[in-house]
């Protein structure tokens, strides 16, 4: 029981934590010392560059190569473990099935064989999607709100949606607090099943049912705040500021170029094709 | 320098899809060289008139407007909310929303980037440092108090340079400490810059200690505009409108005729001028020993070398209880009370068992929390919204009873509604109601699971007169249904009115614990735990009354007047 009781231990105020950390804490993340819209372009490549390998080889060097990046960048564990999970669950779902559908017509190998075959049939893809999901991971939780909007106000995204990025990563702790308030107030008023069953699976799926159970009123006490912030807004000359250059060019003013980002935009490109023509 | 002026003139405004106008035929001057308050009672249409001001209203508000406003020289009509806004600053009273920006500085210079200021820079520094928050500039707007991103709020209006600010109710949200340094900061911004202060409000102590002027809005239109000591004494107006006049202000007015008024002929509104006008007293001898306040009921709580933290984002596990010891008996009525963040809303989340301590043990009728959730328990959150999740309150009353197959719900929910008066909200949407529909609806929420412990957290807080009174009215009535009741509160009126056991957290622990009267009697205690006592208990102190007394009936009695005594 003793790693169960681990799994126990984790607390929804440790993972609030740890996403806030992701989301915030980016100040020694390697992406983070970029300029935006290089990071960003250099992200939109790398989701594209591992469809062009077919072989598991390199593709292995590409994944441990991500992993490396999202540690340096400081990429939530939580979400590094669930991505995975969401992965592995998603293509080992496939084998299996595929694998009792060839062995009920009698292929030949018999069930275990059809599981060894598919595995490695399918490996390639599930390197490359789990490749892509951890680079954009990376990329986007290594920069910092601010800068995330910048460099998309940069590349010519309009206002109002980099303006919705900056104030989703001012809300989010807020929301975080009001789910985690809502869940225990459901858990207060409701009653936890007696028996809970072998590794307490009726327990845990009586959270889970609580935890879905909370999205409704969250989203309505949402609402309701918006409608302040909204007014609030209008004062805050947002409106005015949509078509007034001088504001633009003040949002953008500190954004350049340096030699660093095209070192790093070089240097990664070197290392696809160091590994395309090696491996 | 010149005086700016606000001029409304006639003004009536209806808001779409209502048949009542809000504001009919208002008209009221408001100069900047003063600090000028508004009070009314709910719904008389104060903030639907400073909504005015800025342009909100008809430019985001589109109803049905007549009169004019005018700011200076600019009739608001003819201009918009931006550039109003640069003049007329807006602090809402919901302030947490206002803040847009996850981080201090980029909020505050939110506004003047938006206008393409080029000092933007420097105008959100010397807001900063005029609200005293220049240390905060890059910290997450999140990770401050509530009275701190009240006053990042207030930064972010003057670094519009405006040349007005108006602040919605600013201690509905704060409690009483962040809600008079709150004021402290605008009395200065108001005398240094000249800039006019326009405050929202119904706690008339604060309006007589920072205040210059009063404005009286009732129904929809300035009935009257005074100085502040002249507006307060028209305690008949302001009690028919459901505000408080001050403590001292009412005791004066109970003292037999020509007792307790300034040589003017005004009854007292603060503490200084009632120590003037107040007959003083023979000292009544030395203290009274008083016993502390625990019950000798039989113990239902147990909280036992507690220790209790929670992790942040920079500076790792953060203690909040250390080695705590504290036992609750039936028939224990307890307020627990001190500074934000002394622990007493995570000392209230243990004694539900939705926490386990990091350390220690809590039980909790005879039931260790760290094993099962106390079903005996029930706890009423700070922010009653999170207590609704259905879509009426009836629905929100039965949940607990759904959940448990109960065969007499409708006769158990029915029983509690009518228990606590709430059958004409029964059928609304608890998060559409009222602050104070909303507390006494979560209160209603709790009781119906017949519950051996309650656990408030706040109940009186953002509550106008009629429904504080109300609330600790339900306290009161409550005890008859349950065994012990703890409340985790800084309003003190009510814990002298309410309470027979007060628990001081401070930093270090439990600072004291004892009964309401002889924490009164520390001065030092208060403070430490950032307190202030009621003026009664002010007053007692300053004219020698020993022991102090806690209502404004228990002075009176005790003061001498010539009727002798």
């Amino acid at each position: 029981m003793g790693y169960l009781d681990a799994l126990r231990n984790i607390t929804i105020a440790d993972i609030k934590v740890d996403l806030m950390r992701t989301a915030y804490d980016n100040d020694d993340a390697l992406l983070n010392k970029f300029d935006p819209r290089i990071v960003i372009i250099w992200s939109a490549i790398f989701v594209v560059v591992p469809w062009f390998f077919y072989e598991p080889e390199p593709l292995f060097v590409m994944l441990v190569a991500s992993l490396l990046l999202a540690y340096l960048s400081k990429t939530s564990i939580y979400l590094l473990g669930l991505l995975i999970w969401g992965s592995l669950s998603n293509i080992g779902f496939i084998v299996i099935l595929s694998s009792v559908v060839y062995w009920w017509q009698g292929g030949s190998g018999g069930l275990r064989g059809a599981v060894v075959d598919n595995s490695v049939a399918l490996l390639p893809f599930t390197m490359k999607l789990t490749v892509i999901s951890i680079v954009s991971l990376a990329a986007f939780s290594a920069m910092s709100p601010k800068k995330l909007a910048k460099g998309m106000l940069g590349l010519g995204i309009p206002r109002p949606l980099t303006f919705a990025i900056a104030y989703g990563y001012r809300m989010m702790p807020v929301l975080l607090e009001e789910y985690h308030d809502l869940v225990n107030s459901l858990r207060l008023r409701n009653k936890a099943p007696e028996n809970r069953g072998l590794l307490r699976w009726r327990y845990y799926l009586y959270l889970l049912k609580l935890s879905i159970e909370a999205f409704y009123p969250m989203a309505f006490n949402v609402a309701k705040r918006s409608r302040v912030t909204v007014e609030a807004m209008e004062t805050k000359g947002f409106s005015h500021s949509l078509g007034d250059e001088d504001s633009r060019r003040l949002r953008l003013g500190s954004l350049e170029i340096l030699p660093r980002d095209v070192t790093f935009m070089l240097v990664s490109l070197l290392f696809v094709v160091v590994v395309a023509v090696f491996l | 320098m010149s005086t700016s002026k606000i001029i409304v003139d006639d003004l009536t405004f209806r808001y779409p899809g209502s048949d009542e106008p809000v504001l009919r035929n208002a008209n009221v001057e408001i100069g900047s060289e003063e600090f000028t308050a508004i009070i009314g009672g709910n719904g008389s249409g104060k903030t639907t008139l400073c909504k005015a001001f800025n342009g909100l209203i008809p430019h985001f508000f589109n109803g049905t407007f007549e009169g004019t406003v005018s700011v200076n020289d600019t009739v608001t009509t003819e201009s918009d909310v931006s550039a109003l806004s640069r003049t007329v600053g807006y602090v809402f009273q919901d302030f947490e929303n206002q803040l847009v920006q996850p981080i201090v500085r980029d909020d505050v210079a939110f506004a003047a980037k938006n206008h393409g200021l080029e000092d933007y820079q420097t105008r959100a520094m010397d807001a900063l440092e005029a609200v005293g928050l220049g240390d905060a500039a890059d910290r997450f707007i999140w990770e401050l108090s509530g009275g701190q991103q009240h006053l990042v709020a207030l930064a972010g209006v003057l670094a519009m340079e405006p040349e007005f600010i108006v602040v919605d109710e600013p201690a509905a949200q704060l409690d009483p400490h962040n809600a008079r340094e709150t004021y402290e900061q605008l009395r200065t911004i108001q005398r240094d810059t000249e800039v006019g202060v326009i405050v929202i409000e119904h706690h008339t102590e604060f309006i007589a200690d920072y205040c210059d002027r009063l404005a009286m809005v009732v129904d929809g239109d300035v009935a009257w505009t005074e100085p502040v000591d002249v507006g307060l004494n028209r305690v008949e107006e302001l009690l028919a409108a459901d505000i408080h006049p001050p403590q001292v202000t009412q005791m004066a007015r109970q003292l037999p005729e020509g007792h307790g008024t300034l040589p003017s002929g005004r009854y007292p509104v603060t503490v200084e001028q009632a120590v003037d006008a107040f007959p003083t007293v023979a000292s009544t001898g030395g203290r009274r020993a008083t016993p502390d306040g625990s019950g000798t009921g039989e113990r239902l709580i147990r909280v036992e070398d507690v220790t209790h933290g929670y992790p942040t984002l920079r500076e790792g596990r953060k203690t909040v209880l250390d080695s705590l010891d504290l036992e609750l008996h039936a028939g224990d009525r307890v307020a627990l009370v001190g500074a934000n963040g002394a622990g007493k809303s995570t000392l209230l989340r243990l004694l539900t068992g939705l926490e386990s301590p990091d350390d220690g043990v809590v039980t909790v009728l005879g039931n260790d929390t760290n094993e099962t959730l106390p079903e005996e328990t029930v706890y009423i959150h700070q922010n009653p919204e999170e207590m609704f999740v259905e879509e009426t309150v009836r629905e929100d009353v039965a949940y607990y009873f759904e959940n448990r197959d109960d065969p007499d719900v409708d006769t158990r929910v029915d029983d509690v509604i009518e228990f606590l008066d709430l059958e004409e909200l029964a059928d609304r949407d608890g998060r559409l109601l009222s602050i104070g529909q909303q507390r006494r609806a979560s209160l209603a929420i709790g009781l119906a699971t017949d519950p051996t412990v309650v656990l408030l957290d706040e109940p009186t807080g953002s509550l106008d007169l009629q429904s504080r009174r109300e609330v600790t009215r339900m306290l009161s009535r409550s005890a008859t249904r349950t065994e012990t009741v703890v409340v985790a509160t800084h309003d003190l009126q009510l814990v002298a009115e309410w309470a027979d056991r007060v628990v001081v957290l401070g930093p270090g622990g439990i600072l004291a614990d004892e009964t309401p009267r002889s924490m009164f009697e520390q001065p030092e205690l208060l403070a430490q735990a950032h307190l202030r006592p009621p003026q009664v208990v002010e007053v007692s102190d300053r004219l020698g009354i020993d022991p102090p007394a806690l209502t404004t009936s228990g002075i009176v009695d005790r003061l001498p007047t010539q009727e002798g005594r």
